[in-house]
């Protein structure tokens, strides 16, 4: 299998602070690889990187042999990479469905002309993207809010909305940015399962991010650790689970270390 | 359900294979299309006979007034509405068509016609048509559109040139360059000399004559075009533009930009491009209102009356309104237009009054009256539709 998202050598610092040094990651189609790690470790960090929100300072990333960098935002949603984001940015004032339908922008043919005159084509794509969005909120099992406000969803139905709105783009690499922050169990149990399903369902390659080392170790395939701008461990959960850096990172240095 | 067949496939399909799938036949297509135009048109057709008979020469003009403040406000809200940058220029773009559309008008008429006198037929007069100036539907019915529309590209030309640097600015920066801008085409016009009157026109190049627009006197001597028809068709194409526009793909790129630009670029909305396009297309409908506005029958083309207060009541309109709403807009414009005729004896206190107006509406509700929505989109219109079902 070819790799299909490559980042190599990336770094990029703010002044004196190393966000992210020397991260590099291989994600090959159908990989679901969990990205890990302390607050403040470089996650989101990394994310930007990728969806082209900054530019690193050395490295290089490349999406199915293109290189990513120096392209604006769009242009890399448009390559086929999607995200969600920490802070929750979905389009408050619009209803959910519309913030599905911005997202079908990129994959529908339209124009200023045909949208003035209303064209056959202008209104086939128009009712296309529709009843895409409506067919995409219902596996999220949005449907029936479709007209509401998405300020309005609660806090679940928000990160799922913005899963969905990501996904109707049509992404090759879909990155989650904390999709279970906030929930409780049982809907984080509900979320893995929807991960899943969606990674299979669209033959996605997905790069999660989250908190709840539960979480990831369920889902993932293989887990990155990070840690101040550092990548201290690769590999699958169980091994990355007995690392004693990832210990260390996560809990505190051995008890030994701490009396000296 | 790691890897079997079953969930291989993805679930739904794509966009563009559904398009085709979904296209309704042209006629179809092309009947749904032309029918708000062919009402549009029908509707200012029946104004342009009946206004004066019915309302009489004065509410004809107000009529044409508000006709003309729904194109501004309309237009504007292109960009401070859908697209949520602020933008205090509008009047710059209006004076630009305006002086477009005055030039082609007043210059034009002299090198086709021999005078500069009016020279329209049915559509473009003005008082009660039935009194014509001139034969049906003669040369001026052709040369007035084709003005209106050459003010609408320049004047766009100049959204593009404006909305360049929102690129790089945004908030109250740009508000800044949109101000400056409408001050300095207001300057640059009055740095004009004098208008030629007729017989001292022949034989001069054309380009020698884009300095003769009147300056600080104003550009007078425009020929009377703007009647009823020609007012009231604008009026529906910008409505029904905007319109469209919001209930496409592009309208809902412009609401994402103006709800969260990271997200709308994460998403692959080219947001730098999209902003500039409502620039350009809100400058085209202004530079069309300016042209109307110059040719009205009451009004002296004055670059001083169209800078920064201008602009200012045209903002007043799409802030009542909401930002963001076509019908709050419109409904805007016509009471604003309104009020200070009703209340004419005391219509210097007009600026305090919106000032006012502006500070209570920014403290109690920012987003205007109807916010991004449209009038039926309340939920006393939703519950009628739905019949009594709360959604």
């Amino acid at each position: 299998m070819s790799t299909l998202l490559d980042i190599s050598g990336v770094s990029l610092s703010f002044g004196g602070v190393k966000a992210v040094s020397d991260f590099a990651l291989k994600l090959n189609p159908g990989n679901l690889q969990g990205l890990i790690g302390p607050n403040g470790a470089g996650k989101t960090t990394v994310f930007n990187l990728i969806t082209g929100v900054y530019r690193p300072d050395a490295g290089a990333i490349a999406l199915d042999g293109r290189p990513l960098i120096g392209l604006p935002p769009h242009r890399i949603a448009q390559a086929g990479v999607a995200r969600t984001f920490q802070n929750i940015r979905l389009f408050g004032n619009l209803s959910v469905l519309d913030n599905v339908r911005v997202a079908c922008h990129l994959r529908a043919h339209h124009s200023i002309t045909g949208a003035l005159l209303r064209t056959a084509r202008h209104l086939g794509g128009e009712l296309a993207i529709e009843r895409h969005a409506h067919e995409l909120l219902d596996i999220f099992n949005l449907g029936f809010r479709a007209d509401e406000l998405a300020c309005n969803l609660p806090y679940g139905d928000q990160r799922r909305l913005e899963i969905a709105r990501a996904l109707a783009t049509d992404p090759k690499v879909l990155l989650l940015d904390e999709p279970a922050a906030g929930m409780n169990t049982q809907e984080k149990r509900r979320l893995a399962e929807l991960i899943h399903f969606i990674r299979d369902s669209f033959r996605l390659t997905i790069l999660l991010i989250d908190h709840d080392v539960g979480l990831i170790m369920g889902i993932c395939d293989t887990i990155t650790v990070l840690d101040h701008g550092q990548t201290i461990a690769v590999g699958p959960a169980c091994d990355v689970q007995k690392d004693p850096k990832v210990i260390e990172a996560y809990l505190g240095e051995p008890a030994d270390g701490a009396v000296r | 359900m790691a890897d079997s067949p079953t969930t291989t496939a993805r679930p739904i399909a794509s966009i563009r294979a559904r398009t085709l799938q979904l296209t309704p036949p042209r006629w179809v297509a092309f009947c749904r299309g032309a029918a708000p135009i062919v009402i549009g048109v029908a509707l200012a057709v029946l104004l342009q006979f009946y206004a004066n008979r019915w309302f009489g020469g004065y509410r004809e003009k107000i009529l044409i007034d508000i006709g003309i403040n729904i194109i501004l406000a309309v237009s504007l809200n292109i960009v401070n509405g859908y697209t949520g940058q602020f933008s205090i220029g509008h009047a710059g773009f209006m004076a630009v068509g305006a002086y477009t559309a005055g030039f082609i008008m007043y210059y034009g008429s002299f090198w086709l016609f021999g005078d500069t006198q009016f020279h329209g037929g049915i559509l473009s007069a003005t008082t009660d048509p039935r009194g014509l100036h001139g034969p049906g539907f003669s040369g001026g019915d052709l040369l007035f559109p084709a003005a209106l529309i050459a003010g609408g590209l320049v004047a766009a030309l100049f959204g593009f040139i404006v909305g360049l640097p929102s690129l790089r600015l945004r908030g109250d920066y740009l508000a800044i360059v949109t101000l400056g801008f409408g001050e300095i085409v207001r300057v640059v016009i009055e740095t004009t000399g004098t208008v030629l009157a007729g017989d001292e026109i022949g034989g001069q190049p054309w380009y020698r004559l884009l300095n003769r627009v009147g300056g600080p006197m104003g550009f007078g001597g425009l020929p009377i075009y703007a009647s009823s028809f020609w007012v009231w068709v604008c009026v529906a194409a910008t409505v029904l533009a905007a319109y469209r526009i919001k209930a496409s793909t592009m309208g809902r790129a412009f609401l994402a930009v103006r709800e969260n630009e990271i997200a709308a670029a994460s998403l692959g909305v080219p947001i730098t491009r999209y902003k500039v396009r409502a620039f350009v297309i809100a400058a085209f409908f202004a530079g069309v209102a300016g042209g109307l506005f110059a040719h009205e029958i009451g009004n002296m083309l004055n670059a001083g009356e169209l800078g920064f207060l201008k602009s200012f009541d045209i903002i007043i309109m799409v802030v009542l309104g909401g930002m963001g709403s076509i019908s709050g807009a419109v409904v805007a414009a016509i009471v604003l237009t309104i009020l200070p005729e009703a209340l004419r004896s005391v219509s210097e206190f007009r600026m305090i009054a919106y000032a006012l107006l502006l500070i209570v509406m920014m403290i109690a509700r920012p987003q205007g009256l109807l916010g991004i929505h449209e009038m039926w989109d309340l939920p006393y219109f939703r519950r009628r539709r739905t019949g009594g079902k709360t959604a």
